[in-house]
């Protein structure tokens, strides 16, 4: 009886592992993009063949203790024999396993993934979390980012990070094992992309009310396109182009906006929320919560709780000529 | 059937004694947790005390402890003369172990309230992990003034097996709580070693 | 055939009835230190807690099961999943397995009339009470806790959370820890000290070194919790400084503390379970538990090991190789016992003649899911694993067939194998066996996904999650699973309370169980034993003897200590014959205590100091009443 139940769960512990293969978005821990994440993602298929097989011989012992049920006249005590079963499943093979286990793993394994030694990479990023956005630095040049990470292809990068308020966790789980962020202390991770994309990541370590919203992306670029990049997100603000857009940059420098966030090249130097200055060459607004389009940039701006209850920033009681050149400015910040 | 004979005397040790031994080893892993504390912080910091913060005074904490850890000797004083059957002497060296214990009491409450500004518990870790070191121990020298306050009434009243266990047991958790007492005096005093 | 004078045996079960009886209706409850009623109070309060974490379950599964949930708020999200850690954790499991299984158990497994400490044992019960009624009272005030159950700083201090609600969660846990102590020092000095004539350790029963086990852990892990509340509370309340570093304080401090208790607490939750499951398979199986000694051993090496593996759940920490690689080896170290258990009980059922009533059933069901969660728990031990998975669903998926499929359905199978013995009556074998196929689905249906969902990136603790990221179809089975599950508890509380009143009448020995709760009525009278056994093997309602012997002395009134309110004390290893103690019975004074306690805690809550010293000073005072009862002199 108890054998049919436990064959369901082998089946789907069978079926499960194909059925993750071709169904993940790009946060997916079996879709490796680096050589540090392909060795973590080998290591669980190989646990997983050996948690199955452990698992399948206890589910074949209980199907066998059900076959054996109702049988006549037996030993009321147990024997040495099987104490020595015993000994042998409970102690000795468990061991020989576990040994394999930790020196494959603990030391072969923790190699590939640990954490770079300072200076012992070519590029540096600085990563400072917030409650809830990530603010991304590039050190040697005045780039200052959030939520949006650019690194060139096959460049190992050494991630410096560290919190301004509470614990979170940097987690890119196609590039690499989560690092902690904690007051008080600079942890390191080795970030590499092997190939070009968009890699997705998120907090992983609960830091308050909108921990579900605050993901970062990862992008790697060939070398050429993110030099560009870089040298781009170092310029100071972009003038804005139209009388529209210099109408939103009073209105920018005027509310509090400037009080919170930095627009380089402008007044506004505030270092509560990300900074802004090019801000309209992100693919998201909000650490991916929401698109960066005109449209949900206006939404966001005119009610930040209506899309992430409990966010830091005010909703302002700006007119609806504000709002559309402050958004109008905002779009211009390539 | 010997099994089922009972002994003359009692073998074994009674179960308020145990229940007694088993509550003051969680005392023991409390404070355990106190000093494994002030070593972490201790480690994580570059100068212990902080700058600004004196280092600790060594006469007075030692002078005070010795006098408490003596009181040791008649607190079992007592605990011989009960199980031999002598209340009066039991219930003298009761109160001689009480008024040592609360004058050392008085005497921690004076210097805390002298010196809790001089090791600043609400600026640093240092001076939070040294306050509430020092006010745990404190509090538990005074439950032990309350428990012997009410076996010395009790036992003034008459000497019974159960007011005996509990002597055995408030002498056993004085003995501890006098041993930890040093140990809390040697980590205060660790920044001086 | 040994003739009995029955009616000698009868005067003096007359007599004990007389001298056990309980004080009458609510008042008897209220002021009881019987343990089989305390058994029966914490019971029925934790499965109420029970049901309250369960509806917390359900709705954080309801607002999981579609993208862009907009069940609860992220708020109201952030204290229902904290209180359900909270509730199921300190208010659900470990109250029921020790203070209901425990203790309505262990004095009859070893042959007692009562635990060592009656009084305190009732202490105990008020004292959880209490403490429960005081971790919902803030959260139906709105100040529930709601920085998860293990409460990270800097995020739990009065910067980042500035209310009360982690107020209430630190001085709830102090207040929760005080139960958990006094049950822990009572159940051991009640196993050292109170086991029947001939009850050597090694003939003890192996559900009772589950309870020592747990006890003794108990009592090393939960002061590191109580000092870390203490911190919090003091930074938090006065300004002090333990986890902040500018002033010289360590936010990792709390985690490392936190975990020296937490990590124990985990094998507290499990280890009962595995004696109930070593209590249950001799009796299905008919035969005697394969490699006793060692099982015994195991059991207590589990706790033991567990002290030193704490650190696992911080890997992704930036903590040195060093450290890494001794956490590593614990924790797969700690395997070993897990593992040597659970192969002797499959071989004790192989080897024997399986009887898959509904208790064994769950017991198959426990192996099925602890053997699956403690695979995944041995990957967790894969370090760079670890630092991958660790706060994504995966674990969630792990602890939860830990805790749910491995600590829970031994409870569910122990509330079946019992019942008869508790209530006098048989549930109904059919229902029963459908209610654990309902649960055992329901169970894989909501748990087994998880590790899917994990592997695709689902971070734990979130109040929702986007669409196009592969987890939208998996969070919906687990919700559908949870419902599934629901309706099997459902089931299996339908049973039970029907059976109650329309069961077939139980005897003593359905089941024809080793153990000497077998050897008493059911319901067991409230003296538990007429005469106390004398016991000669771990078996000891297999040694037919033996018992016989044992009727041939009541009739003989050879200890049968019916003077007073009597139980026997013995040695500790060998359990020869000490003397004989005289039991408190009703009493007041637990309740009163414990109502002076909870006085204290509110009013440190609420930040009233002096009226807070003088509740304790009334604690003092009701102690002084509660010990100007003596037993009688001899």
């Amino acid at each position: 009886m108890s054998g049919r139940g436990s064959r369901v769960a082998l089946g789907l512990l069978a079926v499960g592992p194909l059925a993750v293969a071709g169904c993940g978005g790009n946060q997916d821990v079996l879709h490796p993009a680096s050589d540090p994440q392909r060795a973590i993602t080998h290591l669980w298929w190989i646990m997983l063949i050996g948690a199955g097989i452990g698992f399948g011989s206890v589910v074949l012992l209980l199907f066998l203790g059900w076959a054996r049920r109702n049988r006549p006249g037996l030993s009321k005590t147990g024997g040495s024999r099987e104490t020595g079963l015993v000994v042998l499943f409970g102690v000795a093979i468990p061991v020989v396993v576990l040994v394999l286990l930790f020196v494959y793993a603990d030391v072969f394994v923790m190699r590939s993934t640990a954490a770079p030694r300072p200076g012992a990479t070519a590029m540096t990023v600085r990563v400072i979390a917030h409650q809830w956005f990530w603010e991304a630095r590039y050190p040697g040049t005045d780039a200052v980012t959030a939520n949006e990470i650019h690194i060139p292809v096959g460049v190992p990068v050494d991630l410096v990070g560290t919190t301004d308020d509470v614990i979170h966790s940097f987690w890119v789980p196609e590039l690499n094992r989560k690092i902690d962020l904690i007051p008080g202390r600079t942890n390191r991770i080795l970030l590499e992309a092997d190939r070009p994309g968009r890699y997705r990541g998120q907090c992983s370590e609960f830091c308050g009310l909108q921990h579900a919203h605050m993901a970062v992306e990862v992008v790697a670029q060939p070398k050429a396109r993110f030099r560009a990049w870089l040298r781009n997100q170092a310029r100071a603000a972009r003038a804005p182009a139209t009388a529209l857009a210099r109408r939103g940059r009073s209105v920018f420098l005027a509310q509090a906006c400037s009080g919170c966030h930095t627009i380089r090249g402008t007044p506004a130097q505030g270092s509560v929320g990300p900074d802004l200055t090019h801000v309209a060459s992100r693919r998201t607004l909000a650490a991916l919560a929401i698109p960066n389009t005109p449209a949900e940039l206006r939404r966001w701006i005119a009610d930040p709780q209506a899309v992430k209850p409990g966010a830091k920033m005010p909703g302002l009681r700006l007119s609806g000529a504000q709002l559309r050149a402050l958004v109008a400015y905002l779009d211009g910040l390539r | 059937m010997s099994e089922l004979a009972l002994p003359q005397a009692r073998a074994g040790r009674p179960s308020g004694w145990w229940g007694t031994a088993l509550f003051l080893a969680t005392e023991v892993t409390l404070f355990g947790t106190l000093f494994g504390t002030f070593a972490y912080l201790r480690f994580k910091a570059v100068h212990w005390p902080p700058p600004g913060i004196p280092e600790p005074e060594v006469l007075s904490p030692v002078v005070l402890t010795c006098a408490l850890a003596l009181t040791s000797v008649p607190v079992q004083a007592a605990l011989v003369s009960a199980r031999a059957g002598r209340a009066r002497r039991a219930v003298a060296a009761l109160v001689l172990a009480l008024v040592v214990q609360s004058g050392y009491l008085a005497a921690q409450l004076v210097l805390y309230a002298r010196d809790v500004d001089r090791v600043e518990p609400h600026r640093t870790a240092y001076g939070s992990i040294v306050v509430t070191m020092l006010g745990v121990h404190a509090a538990h020298v005074a439950v032990g003034i309350l428990l012997e306050l009410w076996l010395a009434v009790r036992l003034a009243q008459g000497l019974t097996r159960y007011r005996v266990v509990g002597l055995a047991s408030t002498a056993l958790y004085w003995h501890v709580v006098n041993a930890l007492a040093v140990l809390v005096l040697l980590v205060e005093l660790s920044p001086r070693l | 055939m040994t003739v009995v004078d029955v009616a000698g045996a009868r005067t003096r079960t007359d007599r004990l009835e007389r001298i056990w009886a309980h004080r009458p209706g609510v008042t008897g409850w209220l002021t009881t230190t019987d343990h089989k009623r305390i058994g029966l109070l914490y019971l029925f309060t934790t499965l109420a807690f029970f049901v309250a974490g369960g509806v917390e379950a359900l709705l954080i599964r309801t607002q999981l099961a579609a993208p862009n949930g907009t069940v609860l708020s992220p708020s109201s999200y952030n204290a229902v999943m904290t209180m359900h850690g909270v509730t199921m954790i300190f208010l659900f499991v470990i109250p029921m397995t020790t203070g209901a299984f425990g203790n309505y158990l262990v004095p009859l497994m070893i042959g007692a009339r009562d635990m060592a400490f009656p009084r305190m044992n009732a202490l105990s019960y008020w004292l959880f009470l209490a403490s429960g009624c005081f971790l919902y009272a803030g959260l139906f005030a709105g100040s529930g806790p709601n920085a998860g159950w293990f409460d990270y700083v800097p995020l739990a201090l009065r910067q980042y959370d500035p209310g009360a609600n982690i107020d209430v969660y630190a001085l709830g846990l102090i207040f929760n820890g005080m139960s958990s102590t006094a049950a822990a020092i009572n159940f051991i000095t009640t196993i050292f000290k109170l086991r029947a004539p001939g009850m050597s350790m090694n003939r003890m029963p192996l559900f009772c070194f589950a309870i020592l086990a747990v006890s003794f852990s108990l009592l090393f892990a939960l002061p590191p919790l109580t000092i870390n509340c203490v911190f919090l509370e003091l930074q938090r309340q006065i300004g002090f400084h333990f986890f902040d570093v500018a002033h010289g304080g360590d936010p990792l401090l709390w985690q490392y503390l936190f975990w020296i208790f937490g990590h124990p607490e985990v094998y507290i939750i499990v280890l009962p379970a595995f004696g109930i499951a070593t209590s249950i398979i001799p009796t299905f199986a008919q035969r005697r538990m394969v490699a006793f000694p060692l099982v015994a051993i195991a059991e207590l090496l589990v706790a033991f090991i567990g002290f030193g593996v704490f650190a696992h759940h911080m890997f992704a920490t930036g903590l040195s190789t060093i450290t890494l690689i001794f956490f590593a080896a614990a924790s797969m170290l700690v395997v070993i016992p897990s593992t040597i258990q659970v192969f002797a009980w499959l071989f004790t059922v192989t080897g024997g003649r399986p009887d898959f009533k509904a208790p064994l059933l769950f017991i198959g069901g426990f192996i099925v899911f602890f053997v699956a969660g403690g695979l995944s728990g041995i990957m967790f031990a894969a370090i760079p694993f670890d630092q991958a998975l660790t706060d994504t669903y995966f674990v969630v998926a792990h602890f939860h067939f830990i805790i749910f499929g491995a600590a829970v359905f031994p409870l569910l199978g122990g509330l079946y194998y019992w019942f008869p013995k508790v209530t006098g009556r048989m549930y109904h074998e059919g229902w029963a066996q459908a209610s654990f196929w309902v649960t055992f689905v329901g169970t894989a249906l909501t748990f087994f996904p998880m590790h899917i969902v994990g592997l695709l990136g689902m971070t734990r603790r979130v109040y929702t999650y986007g669409p196009g990221l592969g987890w939208s179809g998996y969070n919906l089975a687990e919700t559908v699973g949870a419902f599934v599950l629901a309706a099997g508890l459902l089931l299996i509380a339908a049973n039970l309370a029907l059976s109650r009143f329309r069961g077939e009448p139980a005897d003593a020995d359905p089941f024809f169980g080793g153990t000497l709760e077998w050897t008493v009525p059911s319901p067991p009278p409230p003296y538990n034993f007429a005469v106390v056994p004398l016991v000669t093997s771990p078996y000891p309602n297999w040694d037919r003897a033996d018992r016989e012997a044992d009727a041939l002395r009541l009739a003989r009134g050879d200890l049968v200590l019916d003077e007073g309110h009597e139980t026997p004390s013995s040695t500790v290893r060998d359990a020869r014959l000490d003397e004989i103690l005289e039991m408190p019975s009703d009493s007041p004074w637990p309740l009163a205590v414990a109502a002076c306690v909870a006085l204290v805690f509110v009013m440190l809550l609420t930040r009233h100091a002096v009226v807070a010293g003088l509740a304790a000073g009334l604690t003092a005072i009701a102690l002084c009443g509660w010990h100007l009862q003596e037993p009688e002199e001899t």
